[in-house]
């Protein structure tokens, strides 16, 4: 995607500096595990690690932690 | 490296873990072994910790209960796919000052895109953003050596029109690598769209052959945990 084809709150957040983003981040985190979010990898079939055997709610097995709270475009 | 980096580089918001690539030395270990020991973390998954699995490219998963980081996941790895030694990843990293003096060092940005090149189809969007960002924080100043890392990298057809518009000689001398960009030129989007998808597929196979015998590997590790209790 080109810059200009982004919504605006993932434009605000490119134009942050990379310290800015790094605190608004744990901010984020912060909000997130106030909500009761689970730090457990999401299942992704896609990935090496995935063994289906293990994955269920609350899993502890697994890696590929990234998630994107607002996707906007991607 | 890994989603915390991405969160540095602006192509993510949020990470549920952190990734970290090593250098593999006894002392280094000795001090990750100390680190993780503060932490109150605790391995999770196979393998178990062991030099030579590292080097195999396995990673090594933990779990943190101290105060303050309870629950949080930590993977250590020190080899990636495709990716030089650390010695040369050490040497092209980004460093990032924090602002009570602390030092944060990432994977550069095309390491970074080369870590993400996997089968795990979420990562792809990630590298789309992180070529799309260092475009825009670069192209003011663009030296060569980042016009061939748009021109090798970008994964959106708008992107790839843009940069073979704007940098026609480079983008030229550059399709006999990356033949995907005789498309760029005719501004054809579905042809640029399509071979993007091919590309994908082929880095998707390149990740799971790569994989194969470490994922038989690891399933062997956890049925011996298992029926070792």
């Amino acid at each position: 995607m080109t810059f200009e084809e982004l919504p605006d709150e993932w434009k605000e957040w490119i134009d942050l500096t990379p310290i800015e983003r790094f605190r608004q981040s744990e901010k984020i985190f912060a909000q997130y595990l106030a909500m009761g979010g689970s730090l457990d990898p999401d299942p992704d079939p896609t990935s090496p690690f995935y063994d289906p055997d293990q994955w269920r709610p609350g899993a502890a097995y697994g890696r590929a932690g990234l998630r994107v709270l607002r996707r906007g475009a991607v | 490296m890994g989603g915390q980096a991405c969160v540095f580089y602006g192509a993510a918001q949020f990470s549920k873990d952190i990734d970290l690539v090593l250098l593999a030395q006894e002392e280094n270990f000795s001090r990750l072994r100390a680190a993780l020991e503060q932490l109150k973390a605790k391995r999770i998954d196979v393998p178990r910790f062991d030099p030579a699995l590292l080097a195999r490219g396995h990673a090594v998963h933990f779990r943190c209960a101290a105060p303050g980081v309870e629950d949080l996941r930590i993977d250590i790895m020190t080899s990636l796919r495709d990716l030089p030694p650390f010695s040369v990843l050490w040497e092209r990293r980004t460093v990032i000052a924090g602002d009570s003096g602390q030092e944060f060092h990432l994977l550069s940005v095309p390491d970074l895109v080369n870590a993400k090149k996997t089968q795990r189809m979420k990562d792809w969007p990630i590298i789309d953003l992180l070529v799309a960002i260092h475009y825009r924080e670069n192209a003011g100043a663009a030296r060569p050596d980042w016009i061939e890392f748009w021109l090798q990298e970008a994964r959106s057809p708008e992107l790839l029109a843009e940069l073979a518009q704007r940098f026609p000689d480079e983008a030229r001398a550059q399709s006999s690598r990356r033949q995907l960009l005789r498309f760029a030129f005719s501004g054809e989007i579905e042809a640029l769209r399509e071979a993007l998808d091919a590309e994908v597929r082929v880095e998707q196979a390149k990740d799971r052959a790569y994989w194969a015998p470490l994922k038989a590997e690891f399933e062997a590790f956890r049925r011996a945990e298992r029926e070792g209790g």
